[in-house]
This record gives C-alpha cells, sequence and structure tokens, in this order.
C-alpha cells in the first residue's frame, strides 16, 4: 500500500459509481452512429476509473460528437465552433484538480479549430482530446470535412471532392511537445477501450484519434478496413497497449512498435492500406503548461488587489 | 645480535624495556613514516576546510574550499592572464588556509576581502586578479575547518536546510488550507440574507458616485433569485474549529514575519528531545487530524456519518511516517564523552521505536582504555556499540565516519535526514587529547586508514537486504585488511627505496602519546635483520617463533627514519581491529563466509562431475518441446449454427438492435448488446437486426416459431449471418 493509514481509510469510504450514474439523457446520435461507441467506452472508463462526475468536464465545440457532454451526467461545456480546446484548456488552469475531456470533430478541429489544435498540442496540458473522425459534416447533412477522402461527392463537393484528406495523425505528430498521439476505430471496443483508458491515464495532452462510421452520409466508406481484420494494424508493446487473446486471434496484422520512436511512429501515421489502431507515440517527460506556469503563489484577496493596482500603477500619470 | 634480540624479545612479550639500548618515545615527537609528508597541511589542497553553503538547487549544502575557488577559476583564469590570475588566487587560497588553520573564522567573502587586503597591499597585479576573481565569488558561506566543532556545525547546518524545506512546503499547505476554508465562511456570508442586504452590497462596491444604482432593488433581486443554503451549524463549527487550530500551530515559523512562538528542535539531549516530543504529540496529531479534515472540508467530501467517526480515532495509534514527514525532525547532537547512563538508555528507546529523530554522537577519543582500567585496552569498542546496536535495530539509518570523510559523505548524510524514522550518525572528530602536534584532520583520516574508525552507511530506506542497505565502499582499499600504501624513502648511500606498507592500527595508537610505553625506539647502530615489519606480524593469528620482533617505521621532526619496537598487546589489539573490520566486510558482502562456502559447495559439485541435478531433467528432450507454447486463446464456446447469439464483445454501442426491439436485445454493464429475451420477439426481428448491426455480429441461428410467416426467406437473409 502505497498511501498513509489516513489515506487508505478515506480511500474506503469513497463512494462507487456505476455506468447509469454516468448517464444523461437518450443520445440523439443516429442509430449505428460510431459516436454511441465512443460515448460507451467513456462512461466505462468513468466508472472504472471511479472519477467522480464533479471533478470531471467534458468539453466539446460544434458538430456530432459535440453533443457529448449532454449526454455525460458530469460537468459539461458545449463550446462554440473549433473553440473547444481553448475552453479546456483555461478549465485545466484554473483547476487543474478537475479531470477534463475534450469531444471535437474532423470540422471542429481539423477546420475551424486548426490553429487552436496546433498550439494545444504545443502547450501539452493535461487534457484527454478525443476527435471523433467520421470524416463528413454529418450534423448540416453531409458537407465535405478536412479529413474527408478524396472523391468523396458530398453537397459541397457533388462532383468528388479534389484534395487529398488532410491526416490528423501526422500533422499532431509534426507538432512540437505532442505526448501522446494515438488512435481507435469505432468497430473494435475492446481495443477502443484500453486506447481510451491508456489517453487517460498520460500526463499531458492525450491525442486519440478515432474513426468512426457515419452510417447516415458516409455508410460504405470504412467498410473495406471494417469487413477485412486484416486491414486493421494492431500496435502493441509492453509500454504501450497489451493484446487479448481474443483480439489477437481476431486481428492478425499485429506491430510491435515502441512509442517512444517518433519516426516509426510517423510512418505508421502515413499508412494508407492498412488503418493502425493503438498508441502511435507517447512521451511522458514532455513538461505540463499548466504545472510550468504555476508559481506557488496563493491567489489571496490580496495578492489579486495588490496584482491589480501594480497594473493600474503602470498607467498613472 | 643475541643479547640485542633478547632484549626486543623481552619488551615484544612484557612491555618492560630491560636495556638501555632501547629508547622511551616520550620526547622524541616521532610520527608514522607515512606522515612524512603531511607536515604542514596548509600547503596542501584537500577537502578542507569546508564552507557550509546556503541552500542550493543541487542539493549541495557543503563545498571544499579548494572546489569554489577552482570553480572562480574557470570563469576567469583564461586567455593571456589566466596563468597569472590562476597563481595570485591559488595564493590567496593558501593564505585563507593558514588564518583558517590559526582560528579564524566567518564567511568565506570576509575571509577573502582579509586576506586579500595584505595580498594586493604589497602587489597592484596581485590586487586586479583579485578583485576580477572577487567579483565572481557567488557562494558564500560559513568557513569551517576540521576541527572538534566540524560536527555540530555540519549537521546542524544541513539539518536546518531540511528544516528550511520543510517549512516552505508545510506553510504553503497551512496558507492554502487556511485560505480555502475562509472561502467556505466567506460564501456562506454571501449567501446570507446579512449578505445579501443593501448595506453590504453597497459597501462591496467601493467608492465612486453609486447613486443611479439601486442596492435595495438588487438585494431583493437577489434574496428572490439565488438559492437559500446556508452552512450547517455543525460544518461551521467544524470549520472554525480547523480554523483555530491551523492559526494556532507551533511548529514551523508561517513567514519571515511571524513573530509568534514556535517549537526549537535542536536539542543537545536525548532526554529533552524524547520529553518534548511526547508533550507535543497530541498538538501534533490534533493539527495532523485538521489538515486531513480541511482538505476534505474544501473539496466538499466530508461526510458527517462516515468521517466523524474515522477521525474521531485519529492518531490513537500514533502518525505513520508518511504523516510525520510533513514535521519539523528533531536533532540532538551530543558528545559521547558525556553520555551518562539514562542519557545512552534514552538514546537506545528513540532508537527502538520509530522517532523522526536525528541523533549525532561525536566521539573525540576512540582509543581511550577501558574503564575496566589496569592497562585494558577496548579501542573503539564503545562507538562501535553504539553503531552496532543502531543497526541490530533494522529500521535506523546509521552512518559512521570520521570528521576528516564528512565531505566524502555529504550524500549518505542527506539521505539520513531525508530518512523518515530515526538516524544516528556517529562521528569522530579527531580532536583527541594525545595526539600532540597531529592535526585533527589527519588523526580523523588516520582513524579511516587503520579500521580503527571505519565509515560505513546503513540505509534501511535502500532496500530489504544487506546487500542494499550497507555500504563501505567510503573507505580505502575496501577489499584489503589495511590498506597498502607506497613508502618511498632515502636509505644511508643515499639511493631511494620505495615500499608497500600498510596503514594498521599500530600506526594510529603510535600518534598518541598516552600509549607511548608499548613502543620502544630502537637506535640506528642496533638495527638487524630480526627486526620485521609490524604488518607481517599482525597477519599471523598466533605468536610463532620468537626469532624476530615486529616494528614500525616511524620518522622524527627532522624526517629521519626510526624503527620502533611494538609490544605484543598491542599486536593483539591490531588483531582484534583487523577482526572487527573483517566481520563489516563480510555484512559488506566482501570475503563473505557464507557465499564463500556456497561457491567452494557448487564448484566441488562440478568438480565432481556429477549427475545434473533433478531440475535440470526438466531441459526439453526434442525441439518439439522447446518451441515456444503459444499463449492459449480464450477459448470461445463452440456455438451451434442454429443458436441465436451476439459476440457482445465486439459490440460498438449503435442502438441499431435495441430500437428494433428493446425486450429482446439489451445492453450488459459494459454498454454492449446481448440476447437478454429471444421469445420477446420474432425471427424476423433477429434477421432484420443482424442485417442492420453495424459490426455484423448478430447471429440469427434458427427460427423458434416454425409457423412463422415468410420463413423460407427470412432463412435464406439469415444465411450470410450464420
Amino acid at each position: 500500500m502505497n498511501c498513509s493509514a489516513t489515506d487508505c481509510q478515506l480511500e474506503l469510504y469513497d463512494e462507487q459509481h456505476e455506468l447509469e450514474d454516468y448517464q444523461s439523457g437518450v443520445p440523439r446520435w443516429c442509430t449505428g452512429c460510431g459516436d454511441n461507441a465512443i460515448l460507451a467506452a467513456v462512461q466505462r472508463l468513468c466508472r472504472d476509473e471511479g472519477l467522480r462526475p464533479e471533478k470531471t468536464v467534458f468539453v466539446s465545440g460544434i458538430g456530432c460528437s459535440s453533443r457529448f457532454p449532454h449526454y455525460m451526467k458530469t460537468y459539461g461545456f458545449h463550446g462554440i465552433h473549433g473553440r473547444a480546446l481553448p475552453i479546456a484548456e483555461g478549465v485545466k488552469m484554473v483547476r487543474p484538480d478537475l479531470t477534463v475531456f475534450v469531444n471535437t470533430g474532423d470540422g471542429d478541429c481539423c477546420s475551424i479549430g486548426a490553429a487552436h489544435w496546433i498550439h494545444a498540442i504545443r502547450y501539452n496540458m493535461n487534457l484527454t482530446v478525443f476527435l471523433h473522425d467520421n470524416q463528413i459534416y454529418g450534423l448540416t447533412k453531409k458537407q465535405a470535412s478536412p479529413t474527408s477522402p478524396i472523391g468523396t461527392k458530398s453537397n459541397t463537393t457533388p462532383r468528388g471532392s479534389y484534395l487529398d484528406a488532410l491526416n490528423p495523425l501526422s500533422v499532431t505528430l509534426g507538432v512540437a511537445n505532442a505526448s501522446f498521439v494515438a488512435q481507435a476505430v469505432d468497430w473494435i471496443p475492446e481495443s477502443l477501450f484500453e486506447i481510451v483508458k491508456a489517453a487517460y491515464h498520460h500526463k499531458g495532452l492525450s491525442f486519440v484519434r478515432i474513426l468512426q462510421r457515419c452510417p447516415e452520409w458516409l455508410p460504405k466508406s470504412l467498410d473495406h478496413w471494417m469487413q477485412d481484420p486484416g486491414r486493421i494494424q494492431l500496435l502493441h508493446h509492453e509500454n504501450a497497449v497489451h493484446l487479448s487473446a481474443g483480439l489477437a486471434k481476431t486481428y492478425r496484422n499485429q506491430l510491435l512498435h515502441d512509442p517512444l520512436d517518433m519516426n516509426r511512429a510517423r510512418e505508421i501515421a502515413s499508412s494508407e492500406d492498412v488503418i493502425p489502431v493503438g498508441i502511435l507515440y507517447q512521451n511522458r517527460d514532455i513538461p505540463r503548461y499548466e504545472e510550468t506556469r504555476q508559481t506557488g503563489v496563493l491567489r489571496t484577496t490580496e495578492t489579486v488587489r495588490k496584482g491589480f493596482e501594480a497594473e493600474l500603477d503602470k498607467y498613472t500619470v | 645480535m643475541e643479547a640485542d634480540l633478547q632484549t626486543h624479545v623481552a619488551f615484544y612479550l612484557t612491555g618492560k624495556k630491560l636495556s638501555t639500548h632501547l629508547d622511551a618515545l616520550d620526547g622524541l615527537n616521532l610520527r608514522p613514516a607515512l606522515f612524512a609528508g603531511y607536515r604542514d597541511l596548509t600547503h596542501l589542497r584537500y577537502d578542507f576546510p569546508l564552507v557550509l553553503v546556503a541552500e542550493r538547487l543541487d542539493g549541495a549544502f557543503v563545498e571544499p574550499l579548494s572546489g569554489l575557488i577552482d570553480g572562480i577559476l574557470d570563469k576567469v583564469a583564461a586567455g593571456t592572464d589566466g596563468e597569472r590570475i590562476r597563481k595570485h588566487v591559488l595564493r590567496l587560497e593558501q593564505e585563507i588556509r593558514v588564518r583558517v588553520a590559526t582560528g579564524s573564522s566567518g564567511l568565506f567573502s570576509a575571509l577573502w576581502d582579509q586576506a586579500a587586503a595584505p595580498l594586493g597591499k604589497a602587489d597592484r597585479t596581485i590586487a586586479e586578479s583579485l578583485s576580477l576573481a572577487r567579483a565572481n565569488l557567488k557562494i558564500d558561506g560559513e568557513v569551517i575547518d576540521c576541527t572538534a566543532a566540524l560536527p555540530f556545525h555540519l549537521f546542524g547546518h544541513a539539518w536546518s536546510i531540511k528544516q528550511a524545506q520543510r517549512a516552505r512546503q508545510f506553510s504553503q499547505d497551512i496558507e492554502r488550507l487556511v485560505l480555502k476554508l475562509s472561502d467556505i465562511i466567506k460564501a456562506d456570508f454571501v449567501n446570507s440574507d446579512a449578505g445579501k442586504s443593501a448595506e453590504n452590497l453597497r459597501a462591496s462596491f467601493g467608492t465612486g458616485p453609486m447613486d443611479n444604482f439601486d442596492f435595495e432593488a438588487m438585494s431583493r433581486i437577489l434574496t428572490r433569485s439565488s438559492p437559500r443554503q446556508n452552512l450547517s451549524a455543525s460544518r461551521r463549527h467544524r470549520v472554525t474549529n480547523l480554523l483555530e487550530t491551523l492559526h494556532a500551530q507551533k511548529f514551523f515559523r508561517m513567514a519571515e514575519t511571524d513573530t509568534g512562538e514556535t517549537y526549537s528542535f535542536a536539542f543537545d539531549s536525548c532526554i529533552a528531545a524524547l520529553a518534548a516530543y511526547r508533550e507535543r504529540l497530541p498538538r501534533l496529531i490534533e493539527l495532523a487530524r485538521a489538515m486531513a479534515i480541511a482538505e476534505l472540508e474544501i473539496k466538499g467530501e466530508y461526510n458527517e456519518s462516515k468521517h466523524d467517526l474515522l477521525f474521531d480515532s485519529f492518531g490513537e495509534n500514533g502518525l505513520e511516517a508518511r504523516d510525520l514527514a510533513l514535521f519539523p525532525d528533531y536533532l540532538v547532537r551530543l558528545d559521547a564523552a558525556g553520555m551518562t547512563g539514562p542519557e545512552q538508555s534514552t538514546l537506545t528507546e528513540i532508537l527502538s521505536v520509530d522517532l523522526p529523530i536525528k541523533i549525532l554522537v561525536q566521539t573525540d577519543d576512540v582509543i581511550e582504555e577501558s574503564p575496566l582500567g589496569n592497562g585494558h585496552l577496548a579501542f573503539a569498542l564503545r562507538s562501535r556499540q553504539l553503531a552496532s546496536m543502531a543497526m541490530g535495530m533494522n529500521g535506523v539509518f546509521v552512518l559512521q565516519s570520521p570528521a576528516s570523510n564528512l565531505y566524502q559523505v555529504r550524500r549518505q548524510i542527506q539521505h539520513g535526514l531525508d530518512y523518515s524514522g530515526p538516524a544516528l550518525f556517529s562521528v569522530f572528530s579527531g580532536a583527541a587529547t594525545g595526539s600532540g602536534e597531529l592535526p585533527p584532520y589527519l588523526i580523523g583520516a588516520a582513524a579511516l586508514e587503520s579500521r580503527v574508525f571505519p565509515s560505513f552507511t546503513f540505509d534501511p530506506a535502500a532496500g530489504r537486504d544487506w546487500a542494499s542497505r550497507f555500504s563501505l565502499d567510503t573507505n580505502p582499499q575496501v577489499a584489503l585488511d589495511w590498506p597498502l600504501r607506497e613508502f618511498a624513502y632515502e636509505d644511508e648511500k643515499h639511493q631511494s627505496v620505495a615500499q608497500q606498507t600498510p596503514f594498521t592500527l599500530i600506526d594510529f595508537v603510535a600518534c598518541d602519546a598516552r600509549y607511548s610505553k608499548h613502543f620502544a625506539r630502537v637506535p640506528r647502530a642496533r638495527w638487524n635483520g630480526t627486526l620485521t615489519p609490524v604488518g607481517e606480524t599482525v597477519a599471523r593469528d598466533e605468536r610463532g617463533p620468537l626469532d624476530s620482533v615486529p616494528c614500525l617505521l616511524m620518522v622524527d621532526p627532522e624526517n629521519r627514519l626510526q624503527k620502533v619496537i611494538v609490544d605484543e598487546k598491542l599486536i593483539r589489539e591490531a588483531r582484534r581491529c583487523r577482526d572487527m573490520w573483517n566481520s563489516l566486510q563480510e555484512l559488506g558482502g566482501i570475503n563473505n563466509s557464507h557465499a564463500d562456502r556456497l561457491l567452494a559447495r557448487a564448484n566441488e559439485i562440478r568438480g565432481a562431475n556429477v549427475e545434473p541435478p533433478a531440475s535440470a531433467s526438466a531441459v526439453p528432450s526434442s525441439p518439439l518441446a522447446a518451441a515456444p507454447v503459444a499463449q492459449p486463446a480464450e477459448q470461445e464456446a463452440e456455438r451451434s449454427p442454429d443458436e441465436a447469439y451476439i459476440e457482445t464483445a465486439r459490440c460498438s454501442t449503435c442502438n441499431e438492435c435495441t430500437q428494433i426491439n428493446n425486450k429482446m436485445f439489451a445492453y450488459d454493464g459494459n454498454k454492449q448488446a446481448y440476447i437478454a429475451d429471444l421469445n420477446a420477439g420474432t425471427y424476423a426481428q433477429l434477421v432484420e437486426a443482424a442485417e442492420s448491426c453495424q459490426v455484423s455480429i448478430i447471429h440469427p441461428g434458427k427460427p423458434r416459431n416454425p409457423n412463422e410467416a415468410g420463413l423460407e426467406e427470412l432463412l435464406k437473409r439469415a444465411e450470410l449471418f450464420i
């Protein structure tokens, strides 16, 4: 036991939560939507880790994925388009005791929120970010998103999209201070849960791109990978996620990958024929912005007043 | 020659000088030959004097003067003038050494200035060099030489740095708790009727023209709209009590400006320290309890029905090391010579229960005569008893070292002070009365070299076995009985002679005038082949033939070599000292008898070429058996194609099936689907669910109702999912 007798006794008194304690309302997502799988995995994480609902926050932007906080019986902030990350950073900065999750979509994060995304990676604050990537704007009824594969026909690209899709993994791995980059798919719940759990335990910004099906607007786009387990490449390592026997039996395309190997991570991220699933990169030694900025000075009324007056004095004529 | 041998043997056996050809050592001022080169320590650059530096990021609390000077020279002694500056600064360093050796003390910077003034006055270039170097003197502290006062000051300094660190952390914790608890009371006031009253609202708006603002209306709105949730009387009472306890604590000074009375934790007696600990314990428990409750209150997690009972009995069984780690450690500095019986037993009591008390026992004399008298020798026994007793308790950090070696064991000292339980530091100062003109540094170093006062650490926090806990590494040439040093001299024919000489207990005792009767100088004219080196005699376990007499090489004040014979009593004492060193070596893993026996046995078995042990038969005999056994995959139950089922573990919670029939399909504890009731729906629904399942994990099996409509078509559709 690595805690004092008092701590241990107090832990005994901690309340145990059930999955239902984190469920709020019936999701309005379409039937068959991959967001449901992510919600189930995250609720399971909250229960298994005993996260206190009043100490947990889900912050989102705009889009199908961003309805996520509504379905969690925790604190939540349904923000504005592309601004989930700055809001989450603000929450974490003033309340470092809270567990902060961010749910953002491919449009929210990779298009309008791209600048915030890059800088959030660089700040490496202790947030767990889930990029719900369904490769389409679903809420507004089918417009191409930055991650839509080239040739995707949509309301804004009736002749098919002209540009190659942006790869969120490669982009993230190219930003200074990236400390946790992983990829999951919504149709392998066991692996999704393990990756979500590893992301939660990582101290720093953990970025998890979750490829999810959109049964309404792009029902067939991921069938190529979904129907052929050989096209899913499971990454495993003693310092990353382990493969259960059942998973290893179904998905035989496995790759031993050291999550500290950035160059290899970048190669894996660029795979097109297979979808790599697992932790591509993890470095626990990168400092967290909120910790480097901690002065240790208590924000008493006096210190706030003193600081405020010092600022005003600069402009006193 | 025969007559000489008889006289020498008689002295060896009885300690009596039967002939005028043997000189008493008194007044000859001899010292062991290996000390010939250490007449004036101020001309040597070595660890001393030390500078007790203020707290630094790298954790160092002490630096040698020469190290600090080297640091300054690294910065300034460069370029064309580099060599000149180096020479001048090193001259200053020597001047500081001389001053410290003659009793000057004070800060490094002050001693620098005192020493630099006359040097600079004599030569302008020296003044320039020293002024340049002085500008780079960034690390300051009290300069202290290896004297009887060193252990007291050095341990006091290291301990106070540690306490200052704890005090900072502690006051941060207390301030945070006080602030947050006060916020609870403040928030309650703001929510109260008084807080929402027009007067209070007006007062909180500061000065300025407020005529246009209707505070009455604001008060009404606030009173009406905000929820009425006042602190319960019991919670208010608890929070107020906590604040009182936190404010009243006397363990640490909260800020520089704090003038309140605080406890002192440095003592010169175990009895006083233990009494203070006992007296303060209830306060300490009360404070630790208040801090634990305050943490819960701040998080809003204090639950009276659960926590009241727990905290009512808080600390009944004492506090754990982790709880105590917040509070100051006690430091007791003792003089071994002045320790009374009750003091000794209190020391044992402290060490035997895990109290956070660090004890320094300073010994000035390690070769005092046994209390039994009658010439009984019991060299180093008292200090050895103390350290062995402490190590035997198993939970005590023990460090033994002569003062001359304290810089080398600085990290171990820090580990001892960091250790959560009791620590015993046994230090030999070297300032014994009988050592004449030899400086304490040399005596301390000689005690270490001669194994009279070996240096070792026993750190219970380092692991569970002796190999991890016990270390002898700071001793010279640990693997040998005695360290071997090369001794070179010029013989009568002016030829250089070099020989390997062990430094033994006899060399150490020869430094002490009190034991001069155990030695007799043999005049040069009487030197002959029957005088054999002391080391050879000590190495034998018994007396042996009396055809030679052990003799020690010493030098007189003119550095002329002298041969001194030794009586058998000292030889026996040296063997005892070696045996004690050997048992320490065993503890440190050197020549460990258990390991040696096991090794011998293993070699014997190997040598005898016996049959391989039974366990070796487990070696695979066929390549097939050697092949790695695959991890058994989770055996899935064999399913009949007729049975309807869902691969639940693969369900992605997409709601497709539950929307078709939420009685037939349901979610389990992990929100993954399974067939809850096959009879709650039709086969058509099963097939439809299988078709719409996003991950194709629903297997409809065969229909249960043979009369269901459209079965033929349904079975055809279901074939894809069997």
